[in-house]
C-alpha cells in the first residue's frame, strides 16, 4: 500500500513536470496538442547525444554522483536539452501551427499535431534505430526505506522526484513574482485583452513553447533516468498527460501538478483492486470521474461564462 | 454473357466427365481430403508436401492395392471457406480423412462444425492453439483430432523442468496482456505446480505503458525464488531494469520471446547470469536431417517455411494409420490405428519409399511401427497433440548461447506427468 502510493508519487512527478507545459499550450493556442508529448522524446535522446559528448570531452563529467547513476554529463547535457527542445517546439509551432493558425480552425490544429508526432517519432527512430538506449548501463538498486511495511526506493527516483518539484516551484516563482509571469498568466487570461494592455502575443507564444519545451525535456530526461529510452516514450505518455492535464483542468498550472500526481498514484494505487490487466485504463476512469463531477477538470474555468 | 455462362457449364461439365474419367481409370481410388490454405505464399509448400507424400505411400503400395486420391481444396485462411471446404469433401467426396489445416481460427470450426460431428478423422500440420486441446479434452472431437504441430504447453512444460532443476521451490510469473502471453502464462503455472514449484503471484504486463513499477512492486510483493517472464524484449527491457533495480531475484526464466540481443545489451550481461530461456527445437535425429535432403531433392531449395516437416508427418501417419485400417475403414477406424504408426516400441521406419513399404507391410502383419519422420518420432496424447524437443539457452557475452537439449522424450515425460 505505501509501496504503491510512494510509486504513483514518483511516476507522478513526472506527469505533472510534462502537463504543466501541455496545459499552458492547450489554453494559449486553444487545441489539444497531440504532439506535445513526442518533446519528451526529443528532450530524453537531445540529451543523450550531449551526455556522451559531453563524458567525452571531459572523462572527469562521465563519473557517476554516488548514490545515483546521474553524472554531471547528464546535468549538463539536461540543461542543453532543454533549451534545444524549447527551440524545436518553437521550430514545430513556426512550420506548422502558426500557418494553419492564421487560416484554419482548431481542429486542423488537432489534426496537424496527430502529423508533427509521427514525424517526430520516426525522425527520432531513423537516427536513433528502435532498440532501447539508456544513459547508464548500471542499474541503480533501490534502497530498503522500511522493511516493514515494505518500502523500496531508488535514489535516482528520489532525485527527480526533488528536481521535478525544483523545477515546479522555479516555474510558480516566475508566474507569481515577475512581471514576465504576470504577462503570462495575463494572456492565458484573456489574450486580446493582455494585447490591448501592451504585452506582446507572439513573444509570448514562443515563451509558452519554451517553458513547455524545456519542463518536457526535463520530464524526458527524468523518465529515461529511471527507465530507458526509446522512441515511443512520447508516445506512451501522450493518455497519462493528458489525463493529468484534463483533471488539473485546462490552463491551470497548479491543476496540472496536482493531476499529473492523482493520475500516477491512481495508476499505482489501482493494481490493488483491479486485475494487473486492467491497470492501463485507470487514466481514462479518472478523467471519466473528474468530467462528471467537475466539467471543467478541479481547477478548470468556465470558458464561456 | 448467356454465351459465356453455357461455355462455363460446358467446361465444369467437361471438368467432371474428366474426373470421372480418371476415377474410372483407378476403379478404387480412396479419397483423402487435404484443405491448405494454397492461396497463400507460405500454405502452398504444406500443401504440396502432403500430395508428396501421398504419391509416395502409392508408389509403396498404397492401400488394399487401391491409390489414395488427394482432393486438395484452399481454406484461404478463411473459416468460412475452410468450412465450406470441408464440407464438400466430407458431404460429396465422402472422405473419411481430412488432413488440415493451418489457421487454428479454421481449423476449429472444421473440426467442430464438420469433421468430428459426421466421424472424419481430422489431422492438422499447423495449428497450435490451445483451445484445441481444450476442445478435444472436452470430448467434441471423439478421439478423431491430431496435430503435429507442438503447443505453447512444450515451452511452458520445459520452463518447469528448468524451475525444478534449479531448486526453486516458488515463482513468480510476469505475461504480456496478449492471447499468446495469457495462455502460456496459464500452462506455465500449471506445469510449475505439478513441478512442485509453488506459483505465488501472476502480473499482466500490457505493452505500450510509460511505466511498469506498480506492476512489477505488484510482482516483487511475493517475494519468490524465481521469476517466469512470457513478455516481449520491448516492454522486458523495462520490467526486468525495474524488476532488479527494486531487489528482485536474478532468477529468470524467459521465453523464446527474450532472445534479442538487444535485451541483452539493455538489461545488461552482468544481471543476466542466471537467466534461463526456453525454445522449442527442430529434433537432433537422422529422421529430421533425412527429411530435410529428401524435400531438397524434390522441390530444389531447402525447406525453410513453416511446417513443413509437420505436414509431411501428419500426411505420412495419417494415410499409413488409413492404410492398416483398410480402405472400407471409418474415421475411428484410421484414428485407432494412429497408436500403431507412432509405437515407440515398434520398428523404426522412416519417410521414403522403401519405409513406407516395409511399414504397409508390417501394418498388414498386425504388427506396429515407430514412425521417425521429419519432427523425430512423433507420439501423440490423449488429446491429439505432440510434444516437440526443447532447448534451454542463456545469454553468453557473444551472443545466445544453447545451454541443454531437452529431448522429445524428456518433455513428453513430464507432460504425462502433468496430466496425472
Amino acid at each position: 500500500m505505501i509501496q504503491n502510493l510512494v510509486d504513483g508519487i514518483l511516476t507522478g512527478s513526472i506527469y505533472s513536470l510534462a502537463a504543466i507545459g501541455m496545459t499552458m499550450v492547450m489554453h494559449m493556442l486553444r487545441f489539444a496538442n497531440f504532439s506535445y508529448a513526442e518533446l519528451l522524446g526529443i528532450g530524453g535522446y537531445a540529451a543523450l547525444v550531449f551526455d556522451r559528448l559531453f563524458a567525452a570531452l571531459v572523462p572527469a563529467l562521465g563519473v557517476a554522483i554516488e548514490p545515483l547513476t546521474l553524472t554531471w554529463a547528464l546535468v549538463l547535457a539536461m540543461l542543453v536539452a532543454m533549451v534545444i527542445t524549447g527551440a524545436s517546439a518553437v521550430l514545430f509551432d513556426w512550420l506548422v501551427f502558426k500557418r494553419i493558425r492564421a487560416k484554419a480552425d482548431a481542429l486542423s490544429m488537432v489534426f496537424a499535431s496527430f502529423g508533427v508526432a509521427l514525424i517526430v517519432r520516426n525522425v527520432i527512430t531513423l537516427i536513433f534505430g528502435h532498440k532501447a538506449e539508456l544513459y547508464s548501463q548500471d542499474i541503480a538498486f533501490a534502497v530498503v526505506l522500511s522493511r516493514d511495511p515494505m518500502l523500496l526506493v531508488k535514489p535516482d527516483q528520489i532525485f527527480t522526484l526533488v528536481a521535478a518539484l525544483v523545477l515546479m516551484l522555479a516555474f510558480h516563482l516566475v508566474l507569481t513574482r515577475t512581471t514576465f509571469g504576470y504577462a503570462l498568466r495575463a494572456v492565458a487570461e484573456n489574450p486580446n485583452l493582455s494585447q490591448v494592455s501592451g504585452v506582446r502575443l507572439s513573444s509570448m507564444v514562443t515563451a509558452v513553447w519554451m517553458i513547455g519545451g524545456g519542463l518536457s525535456a526535463a520530464a524526458g530526461v527524468f523518465y529515461a533516468m529511471t527507465n530507458h529510452l526509446s522512441p515511443v516514450m512520447g508516445h506512451n505518455f501522450v493518455l497519462p498527460v493528458f489525463a493529468a492535464t484534463i483533471v488539473g483542468g485546462i490552463g491551470s498550472v497548479y491543476g496540472a501538478v496536482l493531476g499529473g500526481f492523482i493520475v500516477g498514484i491512481a495508476s499505482g494505487l489501482a493494481l490493488m483492486v483491479l486485475p494487473s490487466g486492467y491497470t492501463p485504463a485507470m487514466p481514462f476512469v479518472i478523467i471519466l470521474a473528474v468530467l462528471l463531477v467537475r466539467p471543467h477538470g478541479l481547477f478548470g474555468e468556465d470558458r464561456d461564462a | 454473357m448467356k454465351r459465356k455462362l453455357t461455355g462455363f457449364a460446358a467446361l465444369a461439365a467437361l471438368a467432371i466427365m474428366a474426373q470421372a474419367g480418371t476415377a474410372a481409370a483407378q476403379d478404387c481410388a480412396v479419397k483423402v481430403g487435404v484443405v491448405y490454405p494454397t492461396s497463400i505464399d507460405w500454405g502452398k509448400p504444406i500443401a504440396a508436401t502432403a500430395l508428396w507424400v501421398t504419391d509416395m505411400i502409392n508408389e509403396a503400395g498404397g492401400i488394399d492395392g487401391c491409390k489414395f486420391e488427394a482432393v486438395l481444396r484452399d481454406d484461404q485462411s478463411d473459416p468460412k471457406v475452410g468450412v465450406d471446404a470441408a464440407k464438400a469433401l466430407v458431404d460429396l467426396d465422402k472422405v473419411q480423412l481430412l488432413l488440415g489445416t493451418v489457421a487454428s481460427g479454421v481449423t476449429i470450426p472444421m473440426l467442430t462444425s464438420v469433421t468430428a460431428p459426421a466421424g472424419v478423422m481430422q489431422m492438422s500440420c499447423c495449428s497450435s492453439s490451445n483451445r484445441l486441446t481444450q476442445i478435444a479434452a472436452e470430448g467434441t472431437t471423439k478421439g478423431l483430432w491430431f496435430r503435429t504441430f507442438a503447443t505453447s504447453n512444450v515451452q511452458a512444460s520445459v520452463a518447469a523442468i528448468l524451475a525444478r532443476d534449479s531448486g526453486y521451490k516458488t515463482i513468480s510469473i510476469l505475461y504480456k496482456n496478449d492471447d499468446w502471453g495469457q495462455d502460456i502464462a496459464k500452462l506455465a503455472a500449471a506445469a510449475f505446480e505439478a513441478a512442485g514449484v509453488t506459483v505465488v503471484g501472476s502480473t499482466a504486463i500490457t505493452d505500450g505503458q510509460p511505466s511498469y513499477r506498480a506492476e512489477v512492486t505488484e510482482a516483487l510483493g511475493a517475494k519468490a525464488d524465481a521469476v517466469y517472464m512470457a513478455i516481449y524484449p520491448k516492454e522486458g527491457i523495462s520490467v526486468v531494469r525495474e524488476w532488479l533495480s527494486l531487489g528482485g531475484t536474478q532468477n529468470i526464466i524467459g521465453t523464446n520471446s527474450l532472445k534479442s540481443d538487444e535485451f541483452k545489451e539493455a538489461v545488461g550481461m552482468r544481471y543476466l547470469a542466471n537467466f534461463q530461456g526456453t525454445d522449442t527445437s527442430t529434433p537432433r535425429t537422422d529422421s529430421a536431417t533425412a527429411f530435410v535432403d529428401a524435400y531438397t531433392a524434390q522441390f530444389g531449395a531447402a525447406p525453410s517455411g513453416p511446417g513443413l516437416p509437420n505436414s509431411f508427418d501428419a500426411a505420412a501417419i495419417a494415410l499409413l494409420a488409413y492404410a492398416a485400417a483398410g480402405k472400407d475403414a471409418k474415421g475411428a477406424d484410421i484414428a485407432a490405428k494412429v497408436p500403431m504408426v507412432t509405437d515407440p516400441a515398434g520398428e523404426k521406419i522412416g519417410g521414403t519409399v522403401e519405409g513406407f513399404t516395409k511399414a504397409l507391410a508390417l501394418l498388414k502383419e498386425g504388427k506396429s511401427v515407430s514412425y521417425q519422420g521429419g519432427t523425430g518420432a512423433v507420439v501423440f496424447d490423449a488429446n491429439g497433440d505432440v510434444s516437440a524437443p526443447a532447448v534451454a539457452w542463456a545469454f553468453g557475452d557473444s551472443g545466445i548461447e544453447e545451454k541443454r537439449y531437452i529431448p522429445l522424450e524428456e518433455v513428453g515425460a513430464f507432460m504425462d506427468s502433468m496430466a496425472k
